[in-house]
């Protein structure tokens, strides 16, 4: 790794006379990253972009869409059919009507990959560790993920015969078929990752020599064991079993009928997965026994509903008591009624069974799924000492390594039962620390800009986007004989587009990054954040004089941007200086558009087109992906509809309102004003420096192409007092927007005819053309507007003292 | 605020009772605008002061102030004289640009100035000889107003060449036997800058002009340009009360002549016309009925040159979508839009305006649309005045002596 600049040992002198605007001749990469998720975003435990795969959607750019929930989460189609989805109970949209369908998006955009050809594989590792993964669960698969594209030589050892875990096994082909876990594991291998299935680590020397073979390991082993009820013969009794094992059994492929009555116990997932596979494999009646209320039940709601739609009974409030055993043949359970007490330390109300409340359930199998441990027995009883601790395996919260060193652990074998996105953020955390761990030898999460995601609290809009409630992929229900076919079915295109739309975006940017994508070597590169410290543009570094980084957001629907430069290192938190970007793109404005078509005529980015090309009064509607921003198409816009990009303090924006004010407080007699686009500002500047013309003698504007200026504008910087003009642009083909030095020299030859026509001197405007790559031929003197001493400024044309002042005055 | 109150008083705007009619003559309201003037008489006008994004807040701005809403009210309601005022008060900065990047706006600044403008004639010649005369001091002058600015701006693009509406007025004067003063100090009349709010700028160029016009012994003023006629009629009396001459829009002028046997025709075919009356001559000056005159005496005599009307005409007629310079958007191209098909309607060959902003305005909407390879009616759009000195059955009196070229050269 390449030693990045350090700020250590400096004075915290690095903002002293920055420069704080990133123009574009500037642009290189550097990190940008909302200051304020949004609410899906923020309540996404991977930290998947909701809002903007949302946004993308809407706007039917699927492929893109799909590439943004792949940045935070390996297993899109896996995600977005059985993710717990926190992201909808914190949309906004749900206080309106409901929210966002945000998971079967998800799905929809992951389903369209389905038929494609695998992706290419990354470039083969570049690092010499090897990195060992124990368990191809969500978690393990997650960590394998990340570090084998930051290069890592990785091998995920699992037991079973087939890679996925609780994937494979602890869910249901009709809620995740098993060609969709297959397709996403199979993208995982095609980028390299190398998983060896069947392969049980054994205790002691296995592990050992396992543990030496490489320079980090995961133990990502899941919580394996269903636990037992803890009743009096149920371990005689072959009909009560743990809903786990039973759940194995139906997932590997046996599809053994169930009959009679059954029970099952427990109010998660498990239990409702075993409920409703039992079903399917034709139980008479199935009924869940759990021992609080319904709303206290850890499944989701939607588990809940499609259980109950499915006709599986819920008996709440109901704790199992004793098994009635009859001949060692099951015949029923008996539960106490509970009365809910306080809430109790999960925050959820005790449940306090009634005594005398006992009643008989009939029952032929019952199944328990009340809770799960994980199964340790591949550790040496020596090092399950020290890192097992409750049959769960116990790690260091900031940095997710166990008690051994360079072994970490994540997923269910830490947190215990937990959802499978919580499984793939618990990757992502220990993929990072384990690359710390690599790369410096400590291991460390980093914190990158989670200082910066301060909750927000957004408010709904008054007017949401004003379209018909939530829509529900359509629930398919059992068909006999196809029991096992998937039940939730995916989105149309249609609908899909219609469901994101009802989208309100909240936050300032959806950090889609498609704006990196698009813009290009010519414009500021943004980069998501957490890249290494250092890796910004050495020429931003120096400019700041210690590696910062930036964190900011672009609002793609105002146009502003607003972001935060962050010292690199050392700096005390929050010591950061908020600077403004330019979003490269104008927007139009449709009311102001009278469709005169001549934006159209000057891109040459083909960024602009007619809404409607026949119809007599039509807008056009700009491309942003294809603007570049040049403000030649604001420029030439009569009725100001085109609005610019934003520009910085310094910079020209076009429009008369953003004249550089100190051009409008003139100090000195007839100053000469220089606008230099953004290829010749700085050798324009050297000119000016040269010949010692600053302000108030001449004033220097920078524009970012000379085919912005307008005449309009010079006249009332010639009201203001201006003395003379100098445009310094760039020959004609050498403008990196095609059309600006033509319209420059069309504007310049129109204000030299708008002063003849007031009577003054045209020959007080000048322009200078030079190509790309001449060596800059600025200067003043060749073009007769020279300084004819290095301390004033001939005054070229002007009229008479005075002249400011009213007439009437 | 009390300077808002007391133009709510003055125009009669508190008076305004909301009962809609002007709404069903306002040319905005079919977009949804509502009548613009109306909304800044009703709501609360200081919110269109402070302006706001979005939404209607740009009433302000968009509001033609042509004045169709006036013609309705039944309560009287000063509306155009409201909006105006309103637009004085906005502070700087809080109003939008006006289109062009504020080109014209800013000449009319600069000529606001101290310094007098120092105006040439060159474009008297027009590239041939030129034959046309006019005066440094005498009784009659011609305002030429920003033909020459628009010339600069519009010019190339739409192919026009406005200042050959001023040469025809110069030839229709000679004509009659006048040498009109031209000034080399005149300035812009200030009317797109009294409409934007800028009074202070709009009252230093009505007193220099009204000086420099009484200094040649002016006493009766021709202009070519509706707006230029209704700011000096109307405006420059509150401004420049000690100068008072005669002013006549060209339209009107000529009418005068053609009824006094001055002006005879050659009587060749024109073709059938029609005639777009500006807002500022029909609805705020009441002239409507001179420049069909003007237009109707061309077919005397020979039936070949035939005036019809459009459903909307005189104080009824629809404005050209744009006023003074101040706001142009898609409104003001669907209103063009809707009057040059009104015009090709009618069946004429010719849609003739008596003010060059109109002109301006038509030609650029078919530009627009012969660019784009739309569909634009084939329509001929010609000033009225540039029509009639066509249209001389004989070429002015020569008079050479008191030819005068002011200085001042092609650039």
């Amino acid at each position: 790794m390449t030693e990045a600049p350090s700020a250590r040992g400096r004075e915290p002198s690095w903002l002293d006379g920055a420069e704080l605007w990133v123009p574009e001749l500037q642009a290189e990469p550097y990190d940008i990253r909302a200051i304020d998720p949004s609410p899906c975003t923020q309540a996404c435990p991977a930290g998947i972009n909701v809002k903007s795969y949302v946004s993308l959607i809407a706007e039917s750019r699927f492929a893109e869409a799909l590439e943004v929930v792949r940045e935070s989460c390996p297993l899109p189609g896996i995600c977005g059919r059985i993710c717990h989805h926190p992201c909808e109970p914190a949309c906004k949209r749900s206080e309106i009507d409901e929210p966002v369908a945000i998971r079967a998006l998800k799905r929809f955009v992951a389903d369209l990959e389905l038929e494609l050809p695998l992706p290419e594989p990354p470039p083969p590792p570049d690092k010499k560790d090897r990195v060992a993964i124990i368990g191809s669960g969500p978690a393990g698969l997650t960590a394998a993920y990340d570090l084998r594209l930051a290069g890592y030589p990785v091998t995920v050892h699992e037991a079973a015969p087939e890679p996925g875990g609780m994937l494979r096994y602890g869910i249901a082909d009709y809620r995740l078929p098993v060609e969709v876990l297959d397709r996403e594991i199979a993208v995982l291998a095609r980028a390299g990752i190398e998983i060896q299935t069947d392969h049980r680590i054994g205790s002691g020397t296995e592990l050992e020599s396992l543990l030496d073979g490489c320079s980090a390991a995961l133990f990502a082993v899941g919580a394996q064991r269903g636990r037992r009820l803890g009743l009096e013969g149920e371990d005689e009794c072959c009909e009560v079993e743990d809903a786990l094992s039973f759940l194995r059994r139906v997932n590997s492929g046996d599809h053994e009928p169930v009959t009679g009555r059954v029970l099952v116990i427990g109010g998660g997932s498990t239990a409702i997965e075993a409920a409703r596979a039992a079903l399917r494999l034709g139980a008479e009646s199935v009924e869940i026994v759990y021992r609080r209320a319904r709303a206290e039940m850890p499944a989701d709601e939607e588990e809940k509903e499609i259980a109950e739609e499915e006709g599986i009974g819920l008996r709440l409030l109901s704790a199992p008591a004793r098994l009635v055993i009859r001949d060692g043949g099951l015949e029923g359970l008996e539960c106490l009624r509970v009365a809910l007490g306080e809430p109790d330390a999960s925050g959820r109300r005790r449940p306090n069974p009634i005594p005398g409340s006992e009643f008989v359930l009939a029952a032929d199998r019952i199944f328990a799924a009340i809770g799960q441990e994980a199964v340790l027995d591949f550790l040496p009883e020596d090092v399950a000492a020290r890192v097992a601790e409750r049959g769960l395996i116990r790690v260091d919260p900031t940095t997710t390594m166990t008690a051994l060193h360079g072994v970490f652990a994540a997923g269910d074998v830490v947190s215990g039962p937990s959802t499978v996105i919580d499984a793939i953020a618990a990757g992502h955390r220990a993929a990072a620390a384990m690359r710390h761990f690599l790369e410096d030898g400590r291991p460390l999460i980093e914190a990158d800009s989670k200082g910066l995601a301060e909750a927000v609290e957004y408010e709904v809009p008054a007017a949401p986007p004003a379209l018909a409630g939530r829509r529900r992929p359509v629930h398919s229900g059992i068909v006999s004989g196809r029991e096992f076919d998937e039940v939730e079915l995916a989105f149309t295109p249609e609908a899909a587009v219609a469901e994101a739309q009802r989208c309100m975006r909240c936050g300032p940017c959806s950090e889609c990054l498609i704006c990196a994508a698009s813009c290009g070597r010519r414009h500021i590169t943004l980069r998501s954040a957490g890249v290494e410290p250092g890796r910004q543009s050495e020429r931003f570094a120096a400019l700041l004089r210690a590696p910062a980084r930036v964190a900011g957001s672009l609002d793609s629907r105002s146009g502003r941007a607003v972001a935060r430069l962050l010292p690199a290192h050392d700096v005390e938190p929050g010591a950061g200086l908020e600077v403004e970007l330019a979003p490269n793109r104008i927007s139009i404005e449709e009311d102001y558009c009278r469709g005169c078509s001549r934006c159209i005529e000057v891109c040459a980015f083909e960024a602009i087109h007619l809404v409607d090309p026949k119809a007599a009064e039509t807008a056009v509607r700009v491309e942003p992906a294809l603007c570049r921003g040049c403000n030649l198409c604001v420029a030439v816009c009569p009725t100001d509809a085109a609005v610019p990009t934003t520009v910085a303090p310094g910079w020209w924006g076009t429009r008369l309102e953003d004249l550089y004010p100190p051009l409008l407080a003139f100090s000195s007699e007839s100053p000469l004003v220089v606008f230099a686009c953004q290829r010749r500002v700085e050798s324009v500047r050297q000119a000016l420096d040269r010949d010692r013309l600053e302000p108030p003698l001449a004033h220097l504007v920078p524009v970012r192409c000379a085919g912005q200026l307008d005449a309009g504008a010079l006249l009332e910087l010639y009201r203001h007092g201006a003395g003379g003009f100098v445009v310094a642009g760039c020959l004609s083909g050498s403008c990196r927007y095609g059309f600006g030095p033509q319209l420059a020299a069309e504007q310049l030859l129109r204000m030299r005819k708008l002063l003849a026509a007031l009577g003054a001197d045209p020959d007080c405007v000048a322009g200078d053309w030079a190509g790309e790559g001449d060596t800059d031929p600025f200067d003043l003197r060749v073009l007769g507007i020279a300084p004819d001493s290095s301390t004033a400024v001939r005054r070229p044309g002007r009229p008479g003292q005075g002249d400011q002042e009213s007439c009437a005055s | 605020m009390r300077e808002l109150a007391n133009l709510r008083k003055e125009t009669h705007a508190a008076l305004c009772l909301a009962c809609g009619k002007c709404s069903t003559m306002c040319p905005l309201s079919p977009s949804g605008w509502f009548s613009a003037a109306r909304m800044v008489a009703i709501r609360d006008p200081e919110s269109e002061i402070v302006r706001e994004d979005g939404g209607q807040a740009h009433s302000l701005d968009a509001c033609l102030t042509c004045g169709s809403c006036e013609v309705r009210c039944p309560e009287g309601v000063h509306f155009v004289d409201f909006v105006r005022g309103v637009r004085a008060l906005a502070p700087a900065g809080q109003r939008r640009s006006c289109p062009h990047g504020e080109m014209l706006q800013s000449a009319a600044r600069v000529m606001a100035g101290k310094k007098a403008p120092q105006r040439d004639f060159a474009w008297l010649e027009n590239g041939q000889e030129n034959d046309l005369e006019i005066a440094e001091e005498g009784e009659v002058a011609l305002f030429v107003g920003c033909l020459p600015f628009y010339d600069i701006l519009f010019g190339r693009e739409l192919g026009l060449e406005t200042v050959e509406i001023a040469r025809a007025a110069i030839r229709i004067l000679n004509h009659v036997g006048i040498r009109p003063v031209l000034l080399s100090e005149e300035r812009c009349c200030g009317h797109d800058l009294l409409w934007n709010g800028e009074q202070e700028a709009f009252e230093a160029l009505a007193g220099a002009n009204a000086a420099a016009f009484e200094a040649r012994g002016v006493r009766h003023i021709v202009t070519t340009c509706a707006e230029c006629c209704r700011t000096w009629r109307l405006d420059y009396p509150e401004a420049a009360p000690d100068y008072q001459p005669k002013i006549q829009h060209m339209s009107e002028f000529m009418a005068e002549k053609i009824e006094a046997g001055e002006i005879q025709w050659r009587g060749e075919a024109l073709g059938t016309m029609t005639f777009q009356d500006p807002c500022r001559l029909g609805r705020h000056l009441g002239v409507t009925d001179a420049p069909r005159r003007v237009l109707a005496s061309f077919g005397d005599g020979t039936g070949e040159s035939r005036l019809v009307e459009m459903g909307k005409v005189g104080v009824d007629a629809q404005c050209c979508g744009t006023s003074g310079f101040i706001h142009c958007d898609a409104n003001s191209k669907r209103l063009q839009s809707e009057r040059l098909r009104s015009a090709a309607a009618t069946g004429a060959d010719t849609l003739v305006t008596a003010c060059p902003k109109c002109l301006i305005h038509f030609r650029c909407a078919q530009s627009e649309d012969r660019r784009r390879h739309r569909e634009t009616p084939d329509l001929g759009v010609m000033d009225l005045t540039v029509l009639a000195a066509a249209a001389l059955d004989r070429p002015a009196p020569l008079a050479t002596e008191t030819t005068t070229h002011l200085e001042g050269d092609a650039l």
